[in-house]
């Protein structure tokens, strides 16, 4: 029989781990409460007090009060702080007065909205009153819609279903628009770059309906810790917001590690693989059957993850109790997991992002996190899954070999003292604005002279009227065309098409496992790619471009693909520049033209992430206009110190912006790109580009551009803090004349520094 | 960079998203209302209609009475007074039924649409209505001349039909009134309340008698295959919204001219297929056992035992398939009403009757010798047939056999369990 190991034996081993470079404890928090509001229904308390709540946290009763006065409110909450209250009460409380108040929520997911019912459903059971609450998503049957339509008062559906089949709709939800009391926003953080910027378009598409029924809702909106919080809701809701973001909710102690694998090669500084250190973690709290999360950056990583933890269990039933949750699974897949979690059938699961937002799963024991998960509202929103409501939680951050993940593991005080980004959306975004507009025309013709989210509407609605899109008469622009706008425009993806990822290992029975936006299907589901689905490995037979489809089929083999694409730039339009004061160089801000190639794939060989081979990769080039940020050097520097020198720093300091630029505003990393170029074709000048990776832009690089000079200077930091010679992946990455181009790089920051 | 310069810098990338196909034309689009004013005109009188103005809007309206005696494939419209009075002596309760009503208060609905979708951007812009009176048949299609004239088109449509009780329509049911009343909600502070509605949907009658012979039970393939109308020049209704977009740039009668007729012949169709169809229910023309079956299944759905015993048994004689259904649902109605031993006769012959009788006979049959005869060991037999059949039809692969064939095997053990019994007594 194997001898198990407590909780506290591992906390005691993992004390002596020379690895473990900081331990923080963040102490527990104990509840600010304050009775129930005078003004609350009698109705509401009595169902609160037989649950089990006789007071409220402070910031509960704040919304409250604050809701019923009127306000359009955002809450910033963290995990299990009891933020569902902080909407629900103001809702039943209005509804209860007046049932013909009907409220609109939406959740980034249907899992969310599910949990949601079922949760307001349990407080509705114990009020007693006949009030009617449903989710409303693509699941929902035919015959049960008719209903919600007529009946719910409390609908609660996602963005993407307001967008194309509420919005449409409208004249068969007369009833809803007609008294809609309020609209309630959860996971505000989630909205933002693209999803956001589409987001706040289908709320001016909201707005125009209510107004069209003559209703004017309340909006309640609630976020992780962001930065921005009222600037981010304003942006997305187009309304005044009162901020409430005093927390009176208690919180566990917290035993917050960082651990930084060891060098294992000292010349070239590179540490030992992350995944590696991980997967070893991970399953010393595995094998003693403690519940572990652990949170990995990327799809491919989570796959490879578990195919590794799978491992530590031989028996096919034990290979089940750990598995894998990311987007790209089917909806019944993920219900399962959930569940699994929740009872305790599952032990462990390694998750992308996707399980920070506030799906039901229970508390766990530990979560364990491969690198910086790129931004603080994700570090806490992680951190907070583990947690049970007695005993401390243990969080173990692995620093991986990237420059910020190596600044941070360096520089912990930073790192706890961090504010949270900013998060940013352009809901003017051209093309997005354009789809909207569509999409809004053919909800309701618009009247000339009209705006849409401020901005005057008649220039876009003459274009759509030049393409056939629209036609003008008697004063207003109608939709006259027999396509549904809806339907051809995906709030999700940077691209709109999806393709879909069908197995044909069997060939009597292909299924379809999965789905992928173009550009992830470019880089991950070209011929020949090795792609990872649930731990098994395919080999990608076919990209079908035309049908969007791409043929899989299971192999086994031990290395795994990765992409690599040539990407030109062009600038089209320059709309601001500013000297960089002491650098020789300039930042600049305007449009740019972007086309990317994929061209070759290599085959790196999974346990000493060799390079084994290659191949081409036959795409078409993908062309998208955006904006950007530059910085754009003098050629004095280019003089000095030699072309392929200077070339070094420049590929040296793209690596570094592009690792500390998510300090500054929030984005993923897929959502920003960062291309040097020794001679750009614009001006024939050293330049390094950042845009945003999206058509038209999102406004990441516009922040950027404000920002450069702190984020040059925070590049310089990182740079200077890490202890190799001639570049390694903490620093600038590997280049050629590596030792004299991070001098080179040094030294021009430097210069650049002390002139501040 | 200005709204102006950045629609112009992404022109081409908005295009192709835009990705609509797109018709050139060589002519400016007129904005001028008084020129499209004069040939809206002009084209109300191509297209034979009035126009009616309502507030700032208008419609136009082109009526039309048709003889009496005018033939549509094989019928003329005064044969609905006799196919009305038929009914009256008929059942009351049918789907197709006029019972208590006059012929003129049918009425004859079809519309055309800018396109396919039923969201709050598609209209409708032309409506055909017909009924049947002593003096002919009267044919309204009212045509929306621009999006702006909603108001007027449903005005005018609303107050000359005023009851809406009695509409007969194609697949109306889910696709044209849906539709109405998606754009009544943009003008309903203008125009007389939507009155209820009623209405005899002819695709559903269409596909109970014809989904076995048809390929797609469409308006046109029905006129073509069973009513034997067919058309010479139709302009398919795909090709509505288009036209119609044509004609907004273009305000002349020759975009729209083809697709009014179009829905002209559809109105009229909807009478003669009435008139078809009632015959075939009210037994008034022959049907061929396919036809005659299924009219006594609906019979049967509906509640009418009677009618639909007689003509289930008027085919349980036939050597063919429909010969061992209409026994099988003869049976069916025994058994309901209690005559356990008719039943239980009739499911024997048709058993007997047919090469491969098919589980759910045997099933029923089991049923009776083990509930009301507590024959378990005939039952025993039909159930194992009934598992047998399933097997050899099937195999494992599918699902839904695979559930079937677990209950029988459950009724099996429980078969076998009641037969220990009874032997152990």
């Amino acid at each position: 029989m194997k001898v198990r190991e407590s909780m506290d034996d591992l906390l005691n081993e993992l004390k002596k781990d020379p690895n473990i470079v900081n331990w923080h404890t963040v102490p527990g928090r104990s509840a600010t409460s304050v009775p129930f509001p005078g003004a609350m229904d009698a109705r509401l308390r009595k169902a609160l007090i037989s649950r089990g709540v006789d007071s409220l946290y402070s910031h509960q009763a704040d919304a409250f009060e604050t809701v019923m006065r009127g306000k359009d409110v955002v809450l910033v909450t963290p995990t299990a702080s009891g933020k569902t209250l902080c909407y629900n009460l103001p809702v039943l409380q209005t509804i209860l007065t007046d049932p013909a108040c009907r409220a609109l929520y939406f959740f980034p997911t249907k899992a969310l909205a599910q949990d949601q019912k079922n949760e307001m459903e349990e407080l509705i059971n114990e009020i007693g009153a006949p009030l009617k609450s449903y989710t409303y998503d693509g699941d929902t049957s035919g015959t049960i819609r008719q209903t919600i339509r007529r009946a719910g008062q409390i609908v609660m559906t996602n963005p993407d279903m307001l967008h194309s089949s509420i919005l449409p709709h409208h004249t068969k939800w007369v009833s809803l628009f007609e008294n809609l009391k309020f609209v309630v926003i959860d996971e505000l953080h989630v909205y933002r770059g693209v999803f956001g910027s589409h987001v706040a378009n289908v709320i001016r598409r909201l707005e125009r309906i209510c107004n069209y029924y003559g209703s004017h809702p309340q909006f309640i909106c609630t976020s992780a810790t962001i930065s921005n919080p009222r600037e981010h809701a304003e942006a997305l809701t187009g309304r005044r917001m009162t901020l409430i973001d005093r927390n009176g909710a208690p919180s566990v102690r917290k035993h917050f590690l960082f651990y930084n694998p060891p060098v294992v090669n000292k010349q070239l500084n590179v540490r030992e693989d992350e995944m590696l250190a991980v997967k070893n973690i991970a399953a010393r709290f595995l094998k003693n059957d403690i519940q572990t999360i652990v949170f990995a950056r990327s799809k491919l990583k989570v796959e490879l993850l578990v195919s590794h933890l799978q491992e530590i269990n031989s028996g096919r039933e034990e290979r089940a109790k750990i598995c894998a949750y990311r987007g790209g699974y089917l909806p019944l897949e993920r219900r399962r997991i959930e569940r699994g979690l929740r009872n305790g059938e599952i032990m462990g699961v390694v998750s992308t992002n996707a399980l920070e937002l506030g799906v039901d799963i229970g508390q766990l024991r530990v979560c364990i996190m491969t690198g910086y998960p790129g931004n603080m509202a994700s570090v806490w929103q992680q951190a907070g899954r583990a947690g049970r409501r007695s005993g401390d939680a243990m969080i173990i951050m692995v620093a991986s070999s990237n420059p910020l993940d190596q600044y941070m593991a360096g520089h912990p005080d930073y790192f706890f003292s961090r504010k949270p980004e900013e998060v940013r959306i352009n809901p003017d975004n051209l093309m997005i604005l354009m789809d909207h507009i569509k999409c809004s025309a053919y909800e309701l013709p618009f009247p000339k002279g009209e705006t849409f989210g401020g901005l005057p509407a008649d220039d876009l609605c003459q274009f759509l009227a030049d393409e056939d899109v629209l036609h003008y008469q008697t004063g207003k622009w109608y939709w006259m065309n027999d396509s549904f706008p809806a339907n051809e425009i995906s709030l999700r993806s940077a691209v709109q098409d999806s393709f879909a990822i069908v197995d044909v290992t069997d060939q009597g029975h292909t299924k379809v496992i999965g789905e992928m936006d173009r550009f992830g299907a470019m880089t991950m589901l070209y011929e020949d790619a090795i792609y990872i689905h649930q731990g098994v490995q395919y080999h990608v037979d076919q990209l079908d471009l035309e049908q969007r489809k791409a043929y899989i089929r299971r192999v086994n083999v031990n290395y795994y693909t990765d992409s690599d694409l040539a990407v030109q730039m062009d600038v089209l339009e320059k709309d601001e520049e500013a000297p960089l004061t002491g650098l020789d160089a300039d930042k600049c801000y305007g449009d740019v033209s972007v086309r990317a190639l994929p061209t070759v794939f290599k085959k790196i060989r999974f346990e000493t992430l060799e390079n084994i081979g290659w191949g081409h990769i036959h795409l078409p080039e993908m062309e998208m206009h955006t904006n950007a940020a530059w910085i754009t050097f003098s050629e004095k520097w280019t003089d000095r110190f030699g072309k392929d020198v200077f070339q070094g720093a420049l590929v040296g300091l793209s690596h570094l912006l592009r690792h500390a630029a998510p300090l500054y505003v929030m984005c993923d990393q897929s959502d920003l790109s960062v291309v040097p170029k020794i001679k750009s074709p614009h001006n024939e000048k050293p330049s390094v580009f950042i845009y945003d990776k999206y058509p038209g832009g999102i406004g990441l690089s516009k922040k950027l551009y404000e920002s450069m000079p702190e984020l040059l200077e925070k590049v310089r930091e990182m740079a200077e803090s890490c202890g190799c010679e001639s570049g390694c992946p903490s620093c600038i990455g590997f280049v050629n004349e590596g030792k004299a181009a991070k001098q080179a790089l040094l030294h021009i920051l430097g210069d650049y520094s002390s002139c501040r | 960079m200005s709204l102006k310069q950045k629609l112009q810098l992404y022109k081409q990338q908005l295009h192709q998203a835009q990705k609509i196909e797109r018709q050139e034309y060589d002519e400016e689009v007129t904005e001028n209302e008084i020129a499209e004013g004069l040939e809206i005109r002009q084209a109300a009188r191509d297209l034979h209609a009035e126009i009616f103005p309502f507030h700032d809007e208008y419609v136009l309206v082109h009526t039309e009475r048709i003889g009496l005696r005018t033939l549509i494939g094989h019928y003329t419209p005064e044969e609905l007074f006799t196919v009305v009075e038929d009914w009256q002596r008929g059942s009351s309760s049918h789907p197709l039924s006029a019972y208590g009503l006059k012929a003129e208060e049918l009425l004859f609905f079809d519309t055309e649409t800018t396109g396919l979708a039923a969201g709050a951007g598609e209209m409708i812009f032309l409506i055909g209505l017909a009924r049947v009176t002593g003096e002919g048949v009267e044919l309204k299609q009212y045509f929306l001349p621009g999006p702006g004239h909603e108001a007027a088109f449903y005005h005018a449509f609303l107050n000359d039909s005023r009851s809406l009780k009695n509409l007969v329509t194609f697949n109306g049911k889910a696709f044209d009134w849906p539709r109405v009343k998606t754009r009544y909600q943009f003008v309903r502070n203008q125009v007389p309340r939507l009155p209820a509605f009623g209405h005899f949907d002819l695709l559903h009658a269409s596909r109970r008698l014809w989904k076995e012979r048809l390929d797609s039970v469409k308006l046109q393939t029905v006129e073509k295959e069973i009513l034997s109308t067919g058309r010479t020049e139709d302009v398919p209704g795909k090709m509505a919204p288009f036209l119609y977009f044509q004609f907004l740039k273009h305000p002349q009668a020759s975009h729209v001219a083809g697709i009014i007729e179009h829905n002209r012949e559809d109105v009229l169709s909807l009478i003669a297929l009435y008139i078809h169809l009632s015959k075939k229910v009210l037994g008034r023309i022959d049907c061929d056992p396919a036809e005659q079956y299924e009219i006594a299944r609906w019979y049967q759905q509906i509640g009418d035992k009677e009618r639909a015993f007689h003509l289930f048994q008027a085919l349980a004689d036939l050597k063919d398939n429909y010969g061992y259904l209409s026994k099988a649902r003869l049976a069916e109605i025994y058994k309901r009403e209690g005559h356990y031993t008719h039943a239980l006769t009739l499911m024997q012959s048709a058993i007997s009757g047919k090469a491969e009788p098919d589980d759910s006979l045997y099933i029923e049959a089991a049923k009776i010798m083990e509930h009301q005869f507590k024959k378990y060991e005939e039952a025993i037999e039909y159930t194992q047939h009934a598992i047998d059949y399933l097997q050899e039809k099937t195999g494992d692969k599918d699902e839904r056999a695979g559930q079937k064939t677990r209950a029988y095997l459950k009724r099996l053990n429980r078969l076998d369990q009641k037969l220990l019994k009874e032997m152990e007594r």
